[in-house]
């Protein structure tokens, strides 16, 4: 019966819950506040360019990687 | 050959080629429904890939970004986020409509809420926000191309007459083809926007700074204001940042040209690789326009419309064969958009509105003609809303961003099995008070305490659909089983089985 039926809301697997959280963690990241007080540093830069854009940039394709890692996994 | 010779030229050759497409796909189809709304539910991962990404990044993204790095500053790299967010969603969300859409045949995002939830008005109400929210883009749109062949021809064509000509051909690849001309014609345009933008931009960083590297250390020198939160005029405050990650990502994959497509995947894993590699594209487009942006306020400061700093800085310093090309690219880039929601809305039309209520049990082929019937409707309307510029429709182009953000709860209550289901009364209710959430706090009081009105439209929606729902009937046994059952056979199969 569909009331017994398990919530689709919470990863069942080990893979599934490593995505999920790293995922949410690496976002969390490029989310205020963080990007408003630790990364909105202008006077620090990274290569040439300036941290907060450098970070981020790390930061998106980390969870670019995420994704990728998921799909691998068959997540 | 002057500038705007080769501009001109070069667009109306790309304009050539879509027409081409357009009769080849016309060849290649069947006269079925599904064929001609959902390219036969065949889409692999290349052509899917370059028609999400190109329907995602609108002109907005070709022009509008550039001008948002040039008056608001570094701020607008908060594009990642929400692009990669999409990836998320698609990744997440994709396979769940995949699979309901192949199992019982759903065309519209109308056809999955109304078969979850049992109710003929939660298909009017979803085909009414499917519409009203995406055809004020035809205008956006359209309008963005009239401007594009406007400064392409240097004037020589008018605004008026180059929307005109640009939305015509594309209602005639539609008419002709169906989405298989848009998917093909799609990928033209997602592969010659996104080599359009890095090229010009890589150009213009190292004609005019030296690099990209001297372009970011001469913004340092001269606009430092530009490169610190919440910008120069203050735009990018944490309340925004959040408002614009949201509405921007599930907002804009809610819109029904977004959801169709994930009806249209040959396959499952097709959409779970789509979504993992969807935001590479989207989210490494913004790295030249904040290029152009950033570098384009220290070349080229005081511009009246900062959205034509990419094809004023091209005009003034690249040659006319690069300039070309590039605008050609911002063709691209709104017509993949405009070809994108003109046939989501012709979808909506014919099979919500037209099938369900006007015209039930006809032949296929009659129902591909009123679609085509629809679609020259669609363009006259279009090009009415693109040369007129009336009240109403600058207050629903504020609301529209988040339009289809208030179907969130509905959709998620389809996709994801729980043990309190969602009700009709539930979503019907809080779709109503999320839209005038909306009202009140995108037009009346714009972003109350900071916080962007799409949220607090989502909060308000959510908190009464989930209340509304608590107290009211859910739909069947049967129903849900149904749904949520095919749900969990596609995302648990091993131990649904």
């Amino acid at each position: 019966m569909s009331q017994e039926r398990r919530s689709h809301f919470v990863p069942r697997t080990t893979e599934g819950r490593t995505a999920v959280g790293a995922f949410v963690v690496l976002f969390l990241l490029s989310m205020p506040p963080v990007t408003h007080s630790v990364l909105d540093r202008p006077d620090v830069w990274i290569g040439g360019v300036p941290v907060f854009f450098a970070a981020l940039f790390v930061v998106y394709t980390a969870l670019i990687g995420v994704l990728l890692w998921a799909w691998r996994k068959g997540v | 050959m002057e500038p705007w010779v080769v501009a001109t030229s070069l667009i109306f050759i790309y304009l050539l080629a879509t027409i081409v497409l357009g009769v080849i796909a016309n060849r290649r189809m069947t006269g079925d429904m599904e064929d001609f709304l959902l390219y036969g539910r065949k889409a692999g991962f290349i052509v899917l890939y370059l028609t999400v990404v190109a329907t995602f990044h609108s002109a907005f993204a070709f022009l509008g970004s550039g001008g948002f790095f040039y008056t608001h500053g570094i701020g607008f790299w908060a594009a990642g986020t929400w692009t990669c967010l999409v990836g998320a969603i698609t990744y997440v969300l994709g396979p769940r409509i995949w699979a309901l859409g192949k199992a019982n045949g759903y065309i519209t995002p109308a056809d999955m809420l109304a078969d979850f939830y049992e109710s003929e008005a939660v298909r009017v109400a979803v085909a009414i926000v499917s519409v009203v929210f995406t055809i004020l883009y035809i205008q956006v749109q359209a309008q963005g191309l009239g401007y594009i062949i406007n400064i392409a021809s240097g004037d020589r064509i008018s605004f008026e007459i180059g929307t005109l000509i640009l939305l015509v051909v594309a209602a005639a690849y539609l008419m002709a083809g169906g989405l298989r001309a848009v998917y093909w014609t799609d990928v033209i345009q997602g592969v010659w926007m996104y080599v359009a933008v890095w090229v010009g931009a890589m150009y213009l960083a190292y004609e005019l700074f030296g690099g990209p590297l001297q372009l970011w250390a001469e913004v340092r020198a001269q606009r430092p204001d530009l490169l610190s939160l919440p910008g120069p005029e203050g735009f990018f405050t944490p309340g925004m940042w959040l408002g614009m990650t949201i509405t921007l990502s599930f907002g804009i994959v809610f819109q029904p040209h977004m959801m169709i497509r994930y009806y249209t995947a040959v396959d499952a894993k097709t959409l779970k690789i789509l979504g993992a590699a969807t935001p590479i594209y989207l989210m490494t487009l913004y790295v030249p326009a904040a290029l152009v942006g950033l570098g384009g306020a220290v070349a080229m400061p005081g511009l009246e419309v900062p959205d034509r700093i990419f094809p004023e800085l091209l005009f003034a310093h690249a040659p006319p064969i690069l300039t070309g090309v590039i605008l050609a690219g911002a063709t691209a880039a709104a017509m993949s958009t405009l070809d994108s929601i003109l046939h989501a809305n012709m979808s909506v039309l014919t099979r919500d509105v037209y099938q369900r209520y006007i015209a039930p049990e006809r032949e296929q082929g009659h129902y591909v003609w009123v679609g085509r019937g629809i679609v020259a409707a669609l363009l006259v309307v279009g090009y009415f809303l693109s040369v007129r510029t009336l009240d109403f429709l600058v207050v629903l182009v504020t609301l529209s961003g988040s339009g289809a953000l208030q179907l969130m709860p509905a959709i998620v209550g389809v996709l994801f099995p729980t043990r309190r289901t969602l009700t009709r009364v539930g979503v019907l209710t809080g779709l109503v008070v999320g839209l005038v959430t909306l009202y009140v706090t995108l037009v009346v009081v714009p972003h109350p305490f900071g916080l962007h009105g799409g949220i607090w439209a989502l909060l308000f929606n959510t908190a009464v659909t989930l209340f509304v729902s608590a107290v009211t009937e859910p739909p069947s046994d049967e129903t849900i089983e149904r749904i949520h059952g095919e749900v969990e056979r596609q995302i648990y199969p091993e131990t649904s089985a």
